[in-house]
């Protein structure tokens, strides 16, 4: 992200010399912000109220990620509502800069006119993490897939995982432009040459460590000047390491 | 960005804030102690710890500038940490556990 020009800082209720032991151990270089008495949390309104004072946890935030510009305004804010997930740099880096890890895994599906190459933004995870996707799409001239809304005779193009191990996906495409039909004389959207989406998919806490594959399909109608295919579903499987958790030692 | 309505003084410890402190007890023993959490547990934790989710400033607010130290205790303001196309702010739980 500090290739966009934009720098990384994380807050806790931690003191700086726990923060600085953690950023030895881990090579952190960014800026871990100890705010001890909450109070930076809780004028951001986000101190989590569940926790009873006297607990070890009494003081943290709900977990919340804030992209904010440089004269202090919001642009967009990520969060999930369980402790355990977690949104990834990975995902962020993807939707707002389009950047995805050379290393993740991807894959090229070919069908007819229709090239698609799906893949993911990180090539490793922990489980509960908020994990980037990519679909880009490629055309031959003279043939389109379809958008959305459309009247209940055309398929809309979609990617979707359908995975035990996914719990919550969201998948994005560019407007589709619109296309008269000639003798029914609609007006419905399509997509022709070349496009992107992208998606976010959330993973099941917990999962093992290792490798995990990840199933999801491809569904679109491609249709050509004179002539529709039927309705196509591709499948396709991406296969994610993810990590152990790292155990957290008691302070001494 | 007030301070929070919600915030309660140590010596008056709701009912549901004490129920809460259970659950999470009980949850962090059975992992201390390496043995299963049944899902019901689970469920029950995940709840006790996100009742009155709150998410903070949406997109088109603005911060309010603070200073925090850093972890080499160097004062640190929004300002001075932000990069030509802004920042990127983590809130998480803790370095330490």
């Amino acid at each position: 992200m500090e290739m966009e020009g934009v720098n990384l800082a994380a807050v806790s209720y931690d003191s700086p010399e726990t923060l600085l032991s953690f950023a030895r151990k881990h090579g952190i270089g960014d800026p871990l912000l100890s705010d001890r008495d909450s109070a930076v949390i809780r004028r951001f309104g986000i101190f989590n109220t569940n926790i009873a004072p006297g607990l070890r946890a009494y003081g943290v935030p709900h977990p919340v990620e804030y992209l904010v510009a440089p004269d202090g305004a919001v642009v967009r804010k990520y969060f999930v509502p369980n402790y355990q997930h977690r949104v990834t740099g990975s995902a962020v880096a993807l939707r707002e800069f389009g950047a995805a890890d050379r290393t993740a895994p991807a894959i090229t599906l070919r069908s007819g006119a229709l090239t698609v190459e799906v893949g993911l933004a990180a090539a490793k995870g922990f489980a509960g993490q908020q994990i980037g996707f990519f679909a880009k799409f490629t055309l031959e001239p003279g043939w389109h897939i379809y958008g959305a809304p459309l009247p209940e005779a055309y398929t809309p193009t979609s990617v979707a995982f359908d995975d035990p191990n996914v719990i919550a996906q969201s998948f994005d495409l560019p407007p589709a432009q619109p296309m008269e039909i000639g003798a029914l004389g609609e007006t419905i959207p399509v997509y022709s040459g070349s496009f992107s989406g992208t998606g976010s998919l959330l993973l099941k806490f917990p999962i093992d460590a290792g490798e995990v594959a990840l199933h999801g399909q491809v569904h679109f109608q491609q249709c050509g000047d004179s002539v529709c295919e039927a309705p196509e579903t591709i499948p396709f499987e991406l296969r994610l390491t993810l990590q152990p958790f790292l155990v957290a030692t008691p302070a001494k | 960005m007030k301070s929070d309505p919600n915030e309660i003084p140590p010596n008056e410890i709701p009912e549901d804030l004490a129920e809460k402190a259970a659950v999470m007890r009980e949850f962090r023993r059975l992992r201390a102690a390496g043995e299963p959490v049944s899902a019901e547990l689970y469920a029950k934790h995940i709840q006790a710890t996100n009742d009155r989710y709150a998410t903070g400033p949406g997109p088109g607010e603005r911060i309010q500038d603070f200073v925090l130290p850093d972890q080499s205790g160097q004062p640190r303001s929004l300002r001075d940490l932000a990069g030509p196309n802004g920042l990127f702010l983590v809130f998480h739980r803790s370095a330490d556990w």
